[in-house]
């Protein structure tokens, strides 16, 4: 069985661990959870939700300019 | 995490506040707390007219959305501003401002550049001195002086943008880093009418940028995701981040330096000096709108090199 998931930010897949939270997930990868949104499924979720093996999470970055 | 009001499953941790919320309790307590914003600051009645500035961003939508949902007069602007930079923004920001405005069944105004002057602001920052490196000064002057036309031309009482707390607390940190007394002086949710010029609020001033963003997503709100391309690696961006890194070591700083900010200012920390600082103004000869000019505003004066080319 398949032991990670997929974050996506901007286009870009970062493989990360499942069982984790996505807090874990986010700060190992060194982005701020304070600038980012996460979607699974088009449902918001909280960034102390486990994250299962094989999901795909989608990163929405908060911050707009101009 | 649990909804702190329903026990639900919360969408949203707003740390700052020590506060989850489901979806419907989100949406709800963030139309509450504007609602409570805009009547604690005297930003604007149900019985004046206002004009919101739209971008097709989301901070500008979900406020729109946002007024007319609690029952506010409000109408919209976009100006387009020709900015395609090989990705169409403006036309893409464009296409999802009109078809906000037309599935809701309410009235935009839009303003070409191109068709009421001839220009577009990467040629004006080309072709006058103020966009050697960034258009976003001619851009900026050109977003004012049309609002101000506008709201002035079709009876607007306040003119509403889309600032949130992490915009006000960049430009806040902006103008701290370098003592700029003036702008200091002058930032504030709310400013006040002046010889003709529309009042002008921001409603949106206590919300963080993410809580916009996540309001816009559950409202279902397409907006333009990009940022306009003369954005990227602008130093409002970079004090942004900065915030956010010292935010996530202690939840509530980037709340704290702002409104601490404004409530020193009430108390007469920032107290005009004797100096009268604020020039004399006049109207321009050419659109009528005030200037510290003796001559023409400084959007005339560009418009006109820039024709004259
Ligand atoms: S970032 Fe883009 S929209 Fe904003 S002021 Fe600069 S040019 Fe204008
Ligand atoms: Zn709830
Ligand atoms: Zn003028």
């Amino acid at each position: 069985m398949k032991s990670t998931a997929t974050l996506i930010l901007r286009g870009k897949k970062y493989d990360v661990k499942a069982g984790s939270t996505l807090l874990s997930a986010l700060n190992k990868l060194e982005i701020l959870p304070e600038s980012v949104i996460c979607v699974r499924n088009g449902d918001l979720i909280t960034e102390d939700t486990l994250i299962e093996a094989g999901e795909t999470i989608k990163l929405v970055s908060v911050i707009s300019g101009g | 995490m649990k909804c702190k009001k329903c026990g639900g499953k919360a969408v949203i941790n707003m740390r700052q506040h020590n506060m989850g919320l489901c979806k419907d309790d989100f949406i709800q307590w963030l139309q509450e707390q504007t609602q409570r914003h805009i009547e604690k600051q005297k930003m604007f009645t149900l019985a004046e007219k206002v004009l919101v500035a739209v971008s097709g961003g989301k901070d500008s939508l979900a406020l729109w959305d946002i007024l007319v949902t609690l029952g506010y007069q409000a109408d919209g602007l976009y100006i387009a501003l020709g900015i395609d930079e090989g990705i169409g923004y403006s036309a893409e920001s464009q296409r999802l401002t009109e078809a906000f405005a037309n599935a809701r069944d309410l009235k935009l105004h839009i303003v070409n550049l191109a068709g009421e002057y001839g220009t577009d602001v990467p040629t004006l920052a080309k072709q006058t001195k103020r966009g050697r490196d960034k258009p976003c000064s001619a851009c900026g002057l050109v977003k004012r002086h049309e609002m101000n036309r506008i709201a002035r031309d079709f009876g607007y009482d306040v003119l509403a943008t889309g600032h949130n707390l992490d915009d006000e607390a960049a430009t806040l940190f902006s103008n701290t880093l370098q003592w700029n007394g003036d702008y200091l002086l002058r930032q504030a949710p709310v400013l006040e009418e002046r010889n003709g010029l529309a009042r002008k609020v921001k409603p949106l001033f206590r919300f963080y940028e993410r809580e916009m963003a996540a309001y816009a997503l559950l409202r279902g709100i397409e907006y333009i995701y990009d940022e306009c391309p003369f954005a990227e690696g602008s130093t409002s961006t970079y004090y942004k981040e900065l915030l956010n890194q010292l935010e996530n070591q202690s939840p509530g700083a980037k709340q704290h330096f702002y409104t601490k900010f404004l409530a020193a200012k009430k108390k007469g920390l920032f107290a005009e000096s004797t100096v009268e600082i604020i020039p004399e103004l006049h109207l321009c000869p050419k659109c009528g709108q005030l200037t510290s000019a003796r001559a023409e505003c400084s959007f005339c004066k560009m418009m006109e090199r820039v024709q004259k080319k």
